[in-house]
């Protein structure tokens, strides 16, 4: 109290250069909600994995993960997130390209704001959408029939691990283009011109120029991608009832109560896990950016 | 001549595979969701079927109401954190936009996970608990899109010829900083309004009943009901957005506009 009076007194005198407050005071909103809504629950559940049955302190309940079922699920989880990152990142690359150089501020415009409600809040819509378009009876699958083309001939159901790579990258794809389109904005026409004045051929300008300063936002967008399928739950929860063993889909299930007492503290291990998993892919993002922004000037 | 008709092809190469990608299925589910009993003919009565389905308009409303309260939250709690961190205390920006970031690392799973152990008891019985959280995954693109409208500006600039003229701090942010970025703020709210209303991992976990989880039970007796549902609220969604961004468009015409500025 002492010390905000007196700072507050000699905010006074500085107040023509329009000082607010030299204390951070002003941020302590911020830093208790995220303190208390964010890192809180982050840190008790992270104390609660390492916690056996008696309180005592344990990595027991990390056992499971290392091995068997658990681990095969983070092995899906893994592969899923890869794939759909990687299909979304070349796909919505592309697509990002394609509007950033023909299309005008106000189709562009209304093509991120779809691309927003794609990427943000698909989730359990999107599932449904997918059944409509890709179930047994979609309109899809009847087209595609009429054509010659019985997609359920073989083996494949839309609750599959192939289902649900579809399903995902129609939000990856999105998520991208809105992700790398200031990337792409950041080229600037300087460094075409330049280069073909220096005699390079339209080849040579991509292989030499423009790849190498796309490559880290690539990258990094690729993590991003990586860490957002990674941990999806809607899309999956709402399609998949467990035919499909994804880590987060077992938490759910876990949460949901059909849990056997001894492993109680199971679903915080794979919650941390989890955690552990998307932190090394946003790791690979953050280094990827700040490789980045070395081009940017503004 | 040869390289546009060349870049024609291409951009109609890439607008058809777009089109099969994003359109179809949105088109096909338009058409299942017409569908008649029975999977004959086509009618509305699947449409029908979902207004008067019990929890439709209750489910409905408290969705509206957990977005709206959250929006409101997410502004009151980084309009003034942003514009702080933009005017003086630029030594703190790099943690606060850390943390911004956390919220993309940490799955929303074990999130919820951790909510159930760490929150306290009265906070978890009330499903107003859900504002919180749904602030907290909304902040990676909040904070990025308030921060981005800040630095379109000459906030210190502004603010000195405020208070040099006589301003009170109170007439400067209302009539200065706020008005100045409107588009940022306006781009933050309707951000965190559409996340928290098709929040459905963290409002699932943590058993609550909103508009998406009823979703997914009301798809249990009816899946066409549901697909009309999800056609309903993909197009609502897409029509709101389009309609906010040409609305803050025609407010500043940039080729940057604030919503696009979703993702980090």
């Amino acid at each position: 109290m002492e010390k905000e009076a007196v700072a507050n007194r000699s905010e006074g005198t500085a107040r023509r250069s329009f000082s607010l407050s030299n204390l951070t005071f002003p941020l302590l909103p911020f830093f208790t909600f995220v303190g208390f809504f964010l890192l809180w629950p982050i840190l008790a559940v992270t104390i609660r994995s390492l916690k056996g049955n008696k309180n005592e302190w344990t990595l027991e309940n990390y056992r499971p993960l290392i091995h068997g079922s658990y681990f095969h699920a983070f092995v899906v989880s893994i592969k899923l997130a890869s794939i759909t990152a990687l299909i979304g990142a070349l796909l919505g690359g592309l697509f990002a390209y394609v509007i950033v150089n023909s299309a005008g501020p106000k189709l562009t415009s209304v093509l991120d704001s779809i691309s927003a409600v794609f990427a943000n809040s698909g989730g359990v819509p999107l599932a449904f959408m997918f059944i409509a378009a890709f179930g047994t009876e979609g309109l899809f699958t009847r087209f595609l029939k009429a054509v010659g083309w019985d997609i359920y001939a073989g083996k494949f159901t839309l609750f599959s691990f192939t289902g649900v790579v579809m399903v995902y990258s129609f939000f990856q794809i999105p998520l991208m283009i809105l992700v790398f389109k200031p990337a792409l904005q950041g080229l600037r026409k300087e460094w075409s011109e330049a280069s073909i004045n220096l005699g390079a051929n339209s080849i040579t300008y991509w292989r030499r120029v423009v790849i190498p300063i796309l490559t880290p936002s690539f990258l990094g967008a690729f993590f991003l991608l990586f860490a957002g399928g990674f941990s999806a739950y809607a899309t999956a929860r709402a399609m998949t009832v467990g035919t499909v063993p994804l880590v987060p889909i077992i938490i759910g299930t876990l949460v949901d109560g059909n849990v056997i007492s001894n492993e109680a503290n199971l679903g915080d291990a794979l919650a941390v896990g989890m955690i552990f998993v998307a932190g090394v892919a946003m790791s690979g993002y953050l280094l990827a950016q700040r490789r980045a922004n070395r081009w940017r000037t503004t | 001549m040869k390289i546009s008709l060349n870049r024609i092809l291409t951009v109609g190469l890439v607008l058809i595979l777009a089109l099969l990608i994003f359109i179809l299925p949105l088109v096909a589910a338009s058409e299942f969701s017409f569908r008649g009993a029975g999977g004959k003919g086509h009618s509305f009565i699947n449409y029908v079927w979902l207004i008067h389905q019990e929890g439709f308009v209750s489910h409905l409303l408290t969705s509206l109401q957990l977005a709206l309260l959250s929006g409101i939250l997410n502004l009151a709690l980084m309009v003034p954190t942003a514009v702080l961190l933009h005017l003086k205390l630029a030594k703190w920006r790099s943690l606060v936009e850390f943390i911004c970031i956390l919220p993309l690392i940490i799955p929303v799973v074990s999130l919820a996970i951790g909510a159930q152990v760490a929150m306290p008891k009265f906070v978890q019985n009330s499903q107003y608990e859900l504002v919180f959280f749904f602030v907290i995954i909304a902040l990676p693109f909040t904070y990025r899109t308030l921060d981005t409208s800040l630095s379109s500006i000459d906030l210190k600039t502004l603010v000195e010829a405020s208070r040099s003229l006589g301003a009170s701090w109170p007439a400067t942010i209302i009539r200065v900083i706020i008005p100045s970025i409107k588009g940022g703020i306006t781009g933050a709210l309707f951000l965190s309004f559409a996340l928290a209303i098709g929040e459905f991992t963290i409002t699932s976990l943590l058993h609550w009943d909103t508009f998406p989880t009823w979703t997914v039970v009301a798809a249990q007796q009816n899946i066409l009901g549901a697909i009309a549902l999800s056609v309903f609220s993909f197009v609502g969604a897409v029509l709101l957005m389009v309609m906010i961004a040409m609305f803050s468009n025609r407010r500043k015409s940039k080729s940057n506009s604030q919503l696009q500025e979703v993702a980090p």
